[in-house]
């Protein structure tokens, strides 16, 4: 393989849970030590309930949280460590759309003025803009006749649209989308997804998929991560990993996926138990009060990330 | 969906719209089907009408001595009668527009500017610069505004100029912790971290999308301001701090026609009758203006 577009290593975001000023320090890890590769090109999904730190990875990768630890390296940069100046100028090329599109767009701004933000931030000539927002909405399905309208004009597909021309009109190269569809109906979910695909095609794009729908991410990612509590379970190929998840917990959402056959026997995995709280997780394996092949290893020591079949899992099932 | 290959074909051979000429006339219409809103508006732009023709409308020079006329009820020539050094009442009321309306654009140039700029400041570093600023704020607002002014006109000296320049100083408080409410919600909100994500400038995100968000916020409580502002002036120069005679202000005439209140009621009535109902018209107008930015707040 050649080197990737983006190395995550070892990420890790704390975030201080202190509740008066007398109290001892006590931290929440969001992210605990999460590693994964982008490539050209390539889609990878990360998956996980809600809470596990999915979206806290998302902000990371793009700084809008400042991660505590561990190194993204974007074309061979760490960019943690660059400034705020060199990061925003980076920016260009890391991209983010978000999930709820009405939340994300200033209602009192034109679509005109809400494109062309990203090409003033990043000084493109005036005389261009026009230009490149008429066709960057060309591109996401939108016409000239929608630049003057503001956002509560359009319907949530639209308005998604609109969230994904901001994110492609500077051209980048990653586009971090996170929980793209999940505010949008089934209909509209996967024209946004086609969508979503033909623009990698066309421009070239890498997506970091967020998301917590396994159905939707079985349609558009190369390649998928599962995380719980703050934590990286399984990584891999999606062919991989659907046809034969490994790790309980993977294995327990893939069994979770509505199938259209009705005549089709399944096995339903029911986790039982609660999400346990990230400021308190349980000591080693941190699936193991859920997990139904739990042993006393996994209560005590914490699995590494392993290479079996094809794929990364944390567990100790395979050693 | 256009076909990708098309997209790229030449722009100007397409039109591309203008943008239309957005005037919004939405919120004056909302604005005068409130009634009472209606009424005041008309009211305060007569005023300010007034004002600016006082040298017309009034009857005589407003510092002109009639010394045949002292202390004359209404009457024909003098239709608010005469004070007690023969000077006419009405005219110097309708001179009065001049100085109360320049108090209150002065006084809220200074409260607008300086609240609206603490106020997003606050809200958009946040941290220790938000805590130091708001404190300052906290025991500033801890004063009633009325003794912070008299504090700020003792120090610089009673005049009118001074006594506007009290008056917006001690408003700030109040209208930075208003802006920094309303800021702070906007900060948490989605655009400011898409914004944040872009890339975009902390000016730009504070000019794009900060400012739009707090007009509607910003337009209610300076109209309220406006109010206040021509009451504390109005008290200041009552207590002989604002505005100096011989100048025709309207808390001066009241504090000269104080002292003849019973021989003749006119000089204190009229000018006090005009504060309250300027006062009054800008208030119901502020409410009026709440609710149609906030229809939350109705009912």
């Amino acid at each position: 393989m050649t080197t990737s577009l983006l190395q995550v290593r070892d990420l890790e975001k704390r975030f201080r849970a202190q509740k008066s000023f007398f109290q001892a320090k006590q931290y929440v890890h969001a992210v605990n030590g999460v590693s994964l590769e982008l490539n050209d090109k390539e889609t990878i999904g990360i998956v996980g309930e809600s809470g596990c730190g999915k979206s806290t990875t998302g902000r990371c990768l793009l700084r809008l949280i400042e991660p505590t630890k561990g190194e993204i390296l974007f074309q061979g940069r760490d960019i943690t460590k660059l400034s705020k100046v060199e990061m925003n100028k980076l920016r260009k090329e890391i991209q983010m759309v978000f999930q709820d599109p009405m939340e994300s767009m200033n209602p009192k701004l034109t679509i005109r003025e809400i494109l062309s933000e990203p090409l003033i931030a990043h000084k493109i000539p005036k005389a261009q803009h026009v230009e490149l927002i008429v066709k960057t909405l060309d591109l996401v399905g939108l016409s000239e006749k929608h630049l003057f309208r503001y956002p509560h004009e359009f319907s949530g597909g639209q308005r998604q649209r609109i969230g994904i021309a901001r994110a492609i009109i500077l051209r980048p190269k990653i586009v971090v989308l996170d929980e793209p569809v999940s505010a949008l109906d089934v209909s509209v979910q996967s024209q946004i997804l086609n969508l979503l695909q033909d623009l990698q095609e066309e421009l070239g794009l890498s997506y970091i998929f967020i998301s917590h729908d396994l159905g939707v991410v079985q349609h558009i990612v190369h390649r998928i991560g599962v995380m719980y509590l703050g934590e990286m379970v399984e990584i891999g190929e999606k062919e991989k990993i659907f046809d034969k998840p490994l790790h309980p917990y993977t294995q327990a959402l893939i069994s979770a996926i509505p199938k259209s056959d009705p005549d089709e026997v399944k096995e339903r995995i029911i986790l039982t138990g609660e999400l346990p709280s990230p400021s308190n997780p349980p000591s080693g394996c941190k699936f193991h009060p859920r997990c139904m092949y739990a042993t006393d290893t996994c209560r005590s020591a914490k699995p590494e990330m392993r290479e079996v079949e094809g794929r990364k899992v944390a567990c100790h099932l395979y050693n | 969906m256009t076909k990708l290959s098309e997209a790229y074909k030449p722009i100007q051979a397409r039109s591309i719209p203008k943008a239309p000429l957005n005037v919004k006339f939405d919120t004056l219409k909302k604005i005068m089907s409130y009634k009472r809103a209606k009424y005041c508006l008309a009211f305060l732009f007569l005023i300010v009408i007034i004002g600016v023709f006082a040298p017309i409308l009034a009857p005589y020079n407003p510092n002109k001595l009639f010394y045949d006329a002292l202390l004359q009820p209404p009457s024909k020539e003098h239709l608010l009668g005469t004070d007690a050094i023969g000077r006419d009442t009405l005219s110097r009321l309708i001179y009065g527009v001049r100085v109360t309306l320049s108090v209150s654009v002065f006084a809220l140039g200074i409260t607008f500017v300086a609240g609206t700029f603490i106020g997003l400041i606050c809200a958009y570093i946040g941290g220790v610069v938000d805590n130091i600023l708001m404190r300052i704020m906290d025991i500033l607002l801890a004063l009633p505004s009325i003794i912070l002014a008299l504090a700020i006109v003792a120090i610089l000296g009673p005049s009118l100029t001074n006594a506007m320049l009290a008056v917006g100083i001690a408003s700030i408080p109040g209208f930075a912790r208003l802006i920094r409410g309303a800021a702070l919600t906007i900060k948490s909100s989605g655009y400011v971290e898409a914004s944040r994500s872009i890339g975009s400038s902390h000016s730009w995100i504070l000019r794009r999308q900060f400012l739009p968000n707090v007009t509607g916020v910003l337009i209610v409580y300076t109209t309220l301001f406006i109010g206040v502002a021509i009451l504390d002036t109005a008290a200041l120069s009552f207590i002989g701090l604002g505005a100096q005679p011989p100048t025709s202000e309207w808390g001066t005439m009241l504090s000269e026609g104080k002292d003849y209140l019973y021989e003749a009621w006119w000089l204190a009535t009229f000018p006090g009758l005009a504060i309250t109902a300027v006062v009054f018209s800008v208030n119901f107008l502020g409410d009026a203006l709440r609710d149609v930015f906030d229809p939350k707040s109705k009912g």
